[in-house]
């Protein structure tokens, strides 16, 4: 029963240079589930959260009513959903049952006419309501936003309200087609809900994302992860980064008082999840010195396992020797090089939203480097597509936006399929 | 440590330029442990580097249906062996390795034996994977 997690740390270096100054170093904390283990499925309570709003008219409504179709079809009699449509009003559709009676929920949402303007918190407060009716500690607790639009003035309650739902284990997952949404808000609910996020162009990847969601909630194998790392006395976390399943910088979230705890929510069994730690180092002599301790907490509700534990200690070793100091883990790396790119696209769109186009252009300039060096071809394209843009309006292209801020977050995302 | 680009002072150790993001030291690089790094080699001699990545999918590259696997089987005759386009990935948790059949046509085999789809089972450096028709042997780099 114990270790059904298998908690793995990597340094960027296992020997460093014995300096009279700090210096910095990379830790890789990586949490999947154990190959082969059989960690059973716990049944889903799900709610559909539908932008409704006259622009999701045509093929984006047609998609939208296949995808929920299909999940319909894939939850077994044991789930739990609700379907709940949003524009400037709230109608809830289905109120959270069984999953049964496929066909009258087919039937409901067949008859939804596109109407309206766009108010997301109604529709978030709605579905988290009905998610709350069938919540449970053992089931994997889910809200799916999809939106196409922009939402009138109520972004604020709806980073509220993602928040609560992060701290109950509800993660959301937020969809957004076409170009006319706000990447920074949708980003936000699901970073704060420990949730998902998905750009699409064309509606017919509507289906490819609720798939993946599906798989996602079916693929859970522990809820309530935590990660402490409690470091050595003068050891200083600098960064964290959360780098699967998307990168985001959460450093103001988990650092306090010199350790780092971070509050996870639920582990896909398949993909888990990572965090990249930066820390400064202080002087130290030769020899080996423990940089602090990692610990991993989680609950497997389907076989009673609550609060299990698993710990691994971080140690390096100084050296006198520089030819001994050089090697550095590829695998970290690779990992550091993603963040930066991450970082500098970050960068860029903040300059560019300040005006600063100057600024913004350089920092777009050394992001398509960064992206080449990975061999992201594409995204670096994207990156100078967008220093054109500057140039001739001053700003950048919502598309090209959502290119890059979706793009570098998903580059430790290898096998997730490019949404078209 | 100053970055030979643009000239920022960075703290000593890190990786990249904070500023403009230039690899700053130039540093040996290692792959995690030790014959952790596996390639697999055919029959007649050719060598497949296995990416350091977490998860490898193995298969059979199609530009139309946008399907580019990270080791892709078509030179060696991957389509005549039956190799499907998204036939199996093999998962790294750091040094372990495992790979598992994504419900391909022709099957995955270890060592003659074939293993159910979706089932992650453990391989290690010497042992014989099929892929349809198509053996390889995975060997440490």
């Amino acid at each position: 029963m114990k270790n059904e997690l298998n908690l793995r740390c990597v340094m960027s270096k296992d020997t460093v240079l014995a300096t009279e100054t700090e210096q910095a170093v990379y830790a890789l904390i990586n949490i999947k589930s154990r190959s082969g283990a059989l960690l059973g499925t716990m049944p889903a309570n799900f709610a559909l959260v539908l932008d409704r709003s006259g622009s999701m008219d045509g093929e984006k409504m047609e998609n939208v009513k296949e995808a929920v179709g299909y999940v319909v079809d894939h939850l077994s009699d044991a789930d739990l959903v609700s379907v709940t449509i949003f524009d400037d009003q709230v109608e809830t559709l289905i109120p959270n049952r069984a999953a049964r009676n496929r066909e009258a929920i087919k039937a409901a949402i067949a008859n939804v006419i596109p109407r309206g303007g766009t108010q997301i918190s109604d529709g978030l407060k709605a579905g988290l309501a009905e998610v709350m009716k069938g919540y449970a500690k053992n089931r994997v607790n889910r809200i799916l936003l999809l939106t196409d639009g922009q939402t009138w003035d109520d972004e604020d309650a709806c980073l509220k309200l993602a928040e609560e739902a992060g701290k109950q284990g509800i993660a959301i997952t937020s969809i957004g087609i076409g170009n006319e949404w706000n990447e920074k808000l949708l980003l936000q609910l699901a970073e704060r809900s420990h949730g998902n996020s998905h750009w699409i162009q064309n509606p017919i990847a509507i289906l490819d994302a609720f798939q993946q969601e599906m798989e996602g909630m079916q693929a859970v194998a522990a809820t309530n992860l935590k990660i402490t790392a409690r470091m050595s006395a003068g050891v200083k976390p600098f960064k964290v980064h959360s780098t699967i399943p998307m990168i985001a910088d959460v450093t103001h979230k988990v650092v306090s008082n010199g350790s780092i705890v971070a509050d996870l929510g639920s582990l896909d069994g398949k993909k888990g999840q990572a965090l990249l730690i930066e820390a400064r180092i202080p002087a130290q002599k030769a020899g080996r010195f423990r940089l602090g301790q990692v610990e991993a907490t989680y609950d497997i509700p389907s076989q009673g396992v609550k609060g299990q534990s698993v710990k691994t200690d971080l140690f390096i070793t100084f050296t006198e020797d520089a030819a001994a100091a050089t090697k550095v883990n590829a695998e970290v790396m690779n990992l550091v090089e993603k963040i930066s790119a991450f970082k500098l696209q970050t960068r860029a769109l903040t300059e560019a939203e300040a005006g600063n186009i100057a600024a913004a252009t350089q920092k777009l300039q050394s992001a398509a480097t960064v992206l080449l060096n990975l061999g992201e071809d594409d995204l670096a394209a994207a990156a100078e597509r967008e220093i054109l843009s500057l140039r001739k309006t001053g700003a950048l292209t919502a598309a090209g936006t959502k290119k890059l801020e979706y793009g570098t977050r998903k580059l430790t995302q290898g096998l997730t399929q490019a949404m078209k | 440590m100053k970055c030979k680009a643009c000239q920022t002072e960075n703290i000593e150790g890190a990786l990249f330029c904070e500023e403009c993001g230039v690899k700053l030291e130039a540093m040996a690089m290692e792959s995690e442990g030790e014959g952790a790094t596996l390639v697999l080699a055919s029959t007649d001699g050719n060598r497949l580097e296995i990416p350091a990545k977490d998860e490898i999918v193995v298969g059979r590259e199609d530009p139309i249906s946008d399907i580019f696997p990270d080791v892709d089987l078509t030179g060696l005759g991957g389509m005549e062996k039956g190799v499907s386009r998204k036939h199996a990935v093999i998962h790294r948790a750091g040094a372990d390795y495992t790979v598992e059949d994504l419900g391909s046509t022709n099957g995955t085999y270890i060592n003659k034996k074939k293993i159910q789809p979706h089932a992650p089972q453990t391989i290690k450096a010497g042992d014989e994977l099929r892929f349809g028709k198509l053996a390889l042997t995975l060997q440490a780099a």
